[in-house]
């Protein structure tokens, strides 16, 4: 049991090591402690409500003051100024005053009186999604109430389903399914979670692999690698690492999620079965990339940077079914890739071990394959020097 | 004459140190060519077509057929598969195959036939939101359709014309116009600011590394030596270099988005690459700033490392600013990612005339005010600090 005892001893000290490191400790530890909390501060209000809107009423009629109260109620949407002309308008929105615009047309009441169609117009700055969003489902959402009720005079003496068939023969029923309030935050913040777990241990392994590097061009020797075959030292450092993780995994698969009440339907068990290989191939992944890190430093301004086309590559905004192939085998080198997907789902989704199979696989393999290049660079960076 | 000289003179050792490592290669070209390429094809199609969906059809006539058919037309839905039940179909959803599906109950065709009304649904998957909300216009889209082919129909039957049975079925219609980017393409929308975004994370950290890698490896007496221990001389002889790659990787990049591209560009090219060389600016004032705060490489990367990481999120270009806390609001002043942002949308985006933009020029210009108050703080670190981890 001797490769036991050297694993033991291995682990042992490289724990001692990165306990007292504070800049690995930064990362090991306090990134991941704060940033989800500032994330869930940034995103405290889940969705926009009350873009500033503006309207142009050329029809000044009973009808459109009934339309723009009403769009005024709705939550989305908040009328903040009634304006003569288009152009006066459109120099609210060019001062950000306001980032929609209603325009109801002269004739808005007649035409409906009259039996024709009217058309009312919207215009949205573009410089977000969201507000585009608010002002069109809000002014669609009064149209359509408004028009039931025009059509409730079309048809008098009609009863309440008589209209109701005559506006819908067939009605429709939208069911958005697992994030339910299309919030931003239960949205974001769980593929952020798992990107902080794959950045936060790529960093902190890179500095700790690029002080040996410092200290190897300097020939100090670590006293407790010498005599320890490769595999020793691998398996005594990934534990730690390991080890750590388990703890910042907990804190944010299972307290963050509760703690912020986003969505956490899992099981246990499955959570579980799922976060281990996705910490184990982060651990490996971690041990291959760093050995390219030259200095302590270097390897943080080349993988920070990193976070954020990784996090579109996963697929979490842009679908990963328009994907192209090409970045999607990039994306698929990458644990966090899988990662944040198979976590999506079942922790706000409850998909079971086997819905996310694929994804299980994909992480048991990155395991072993960066297991082995684990292994081959401990080889050539100990092998020579040290093991004999 | 001999200041300048002596800029010059640091400068050019700066430019000998840049090449010999290779860090500053990949930070400063590779990463950021890397980087821009991706954003911009990943998002090559602008919206993106042809999203998985599924069917559930347990009426099967030719009527729903229909309406499957026509859903399946629509350029954002392509339904992939018929499932027996919604049990099957959530199970798909569950493991990624779909983002939406379509119920269509049994009876439904007989109902809507005898005035019964019957009720369909859709379903979309809200936590994946962009192509979730597609779906879910494509499948609003298709059920307002297929409900207003009966009722046309009936009406028609009656004698209607189409305008008057659009009158009758729909009397108030909503227009939407999305100013400037009527496809509402994604790839306008987020790589205007992502892209610059990247350039200004990496100005910060490789700036930082470049001054606190010569207290590390004790050159920096040397550099401080030849300006004769003058710190603006030995920053701006360090920092020319930089400036000049970071220039020519900005220009690049709005080559890519207004010249490869073609996104919107209403204000011509001249606002951007002013806007570009302001956030070129500000950045390696905030890394300079930075160093002057603490005396670590390490930690001072730290600080640029939160401050460039938040400055997406902040800079509001895809959650807005609006639904922010109020104490973010006032803090976002502080990222010039911010100010980039705003002065793009008012003039690439939206075309308005400079004026409109003057005070978040101002504000970048500002930045230079930071790093000046640190100076002497910076040259005693410089000179008196050694590296410690």
């Amino acid at each position: 049991m001797k490769w036991l005892r050297n694993t033991i001893e291995v682990w042992a000290y490289e724990m001692k090591c990165a306990l007292l490191d504070e800049g690995v400790l930064v990362f090991f530890i306090v990134v991941p402690l704060l940033y989800p909390l500032l994330y869930a501060y940034l995103y405290n209000h889940e969705s926009v409500r009350e873009v500033p809107t503006v309207v142009v009423d050329n029809s000044h009629s009973q009808l459109s003051r009934e339309f723009t109260r009403r769009v005024d109620a709705s939550a989305d949407v908040k009328i903040v100024s009634h304006c003569q002309d288009m152009m006066e308008a459109e120099e609210m929105i060019h001062r950000r005053d306001a980032y929609c615009l209603i325009y109801i047309p002269k004739d808005f009441e007649k035409d409906v009186a009259e039996h024709r169609q009217t058309v009312v117009e919207l215009y949205s700055d573009m410089s977000g999604l969201l507000y585009y969003k608010a002002v069109l489902s809000s002014c669609t959402e009064v149209s359509l109430d408004m028009n039931k009720e025009i059509k409730a005079q079309l048809i008098p003496g009609a009863t309440e389903q008589q209209i109701s068939a005559f506006q819908y023969p067939i009605e429709y029923q939208y069911v958005p399914m697992f994030n339910t309030q299309s919030g931003f935050a239960t949205f974001i913040i769980p593929a952020v979670l798992m990107m902080i777990i794959q950045q936060t241990m790529v960093l902190g392994v890179g500095m700790m692999a690029g002080e040996e590097r410092e200290k190897v061009r300097k020939h100090i020797a670590e006293p407790h690698i010498i005599g320890k075959n490769p595999i020793e030292v691998l398996l005594g450092k990934s534990t730690v690492i390991f080890t750590i993780y388990v703890f910042v995994a907990v804190y944010l698969a299972c307290i963050v999620p509760m703690l912020f009440n986003l969505i956490h339907i899992w099981r246990w068990q499955t959570l579980l079965a799922f976060m281990v290989p996705f910490i184990l191939a982060c651990v490996f992944f971690s041990i291959s990339i760093s050995s390219i890190a030259h200095d302590r430093e270097s390897f943080i301004i080349m993988f920070v940077f990193l976070s954020i086309p990784l996090l579109f590559a996963s697929g979490i905004s842009w679908p990963a079914s328009n994907i192209p192939i090409f970045w999607k085998g990039f994306s698929w080198l990458f644990p966090s890739t899988f990662g944040v997907n198979g976590f999506v789902r079942i922790t706000e989704m409850g998909a079971t071990l086997e819905d996310v199979q694929h994804e299980l696989n994909a992480l048991w393999i990155q395991t072993f394959a960066y297991f082995g290049i684990s292994y081959l660079v401990y080889k050539r960076t100990y092998g020579k020097q040290l093991w004999a | 004459m001999k200041g300048l000289n002596q800029i010059w003179a640091i400068a050019k050792r700066e430019q000998k140190r840049m090449l010999a490592r290779g860090i500053y290669t990949f930070c400063m070209v590779l990463a950021p060519i890397v980087a821009f390429l991706f954003f911009t094809t990943l998002m090559g199609e602008g919206l993106p077509s042809e999203l998985p969906a599924g069917v559930v059809d347990e009426d099967n006539t030719s009527t729903t057929r229909e309406v499957i058919r026509n859903l399946d037309a629509f350029q954002q839905t392509n339904i992939i598969e018929h499932y027996p039940d919604v049990a099957a179909a959530r199970k798909a959803m569950q493991q990624g195959k779909i983002y939406s599906f379509y119920y269509i109950p049994k009876g439904t065709t007989q109902l809507a036939v005898s005035g019964k009304q019957p009720t369909v649904s859709f379903y979309t998957v809200a936590s994946y939101l962009i192509p979730g909300s597609l779906a879910y216009r494509d499948m609003k889209m298709m059920s307002e359709y297929a409900s207003g082919g009966v009722g046309r129909a009936t009406l028609y039957a009656k004698g209607y014309t189409e305008d008057q049975a659009m009158a009758v079925l729909q009397p108030i219609k909503m227009e939407m116009h999305a100013v400037n980017n009527p496809s509402l393409n994604y790839s306008i929308y987020l790589c205007n600011t992502i892209l610059p975004g990247i350039i200004m994370l990496l100005i910060m950290q490789v700036s930082i590394y470049s001054i606190y890698v010569e207290m590390k490896e004790e050159t920096a007496r040397e550099w401080l030596a030849m300006a004769d221990n003058d710190i603006v001389k030995a920053l701006l002889g360090k920092l020319l270099p930089q400036m000049v790659t970071w220039a020519l990787m900005g220009l690049f990049c709005l080559f890519l988005l207004y010249g490869v591209w073609r996104f919107p560009l209403n204000s011509g090219i001249w606002p951007m690459i002013l806007d570009m060389f302001l956030l070129i600016n500000a950045s390696l004032a905030l890394g300079v700033f930075f160093c002057g705060l603490v005396p670590s490489l390490r930690w001072a990367l730290s600080l640029a490392t939160l401050w460039g990481v938040l400055s997406f999120p902040i800079s509001g270009f895809s959650f807005p600013m609006m639904s922010f806390p109020d104490t973010l609001k006032g803090l976002s002043w502080l990222f010039p990612l911010r100010h980039y942002f705003l002065i793009y949308v008012d003039q690439a985006l939206n075309g308005l005339p400079l004026y409109y933009s003057w005070l978040n020029i101002a504000i970048m210009i500002a930045f230079w005010g930071l790093p000046i108050m640190l100076l002497s703080r910076l040259r005693m670190f410089l000179l008196k600090y050694h590296y410690t981890h």
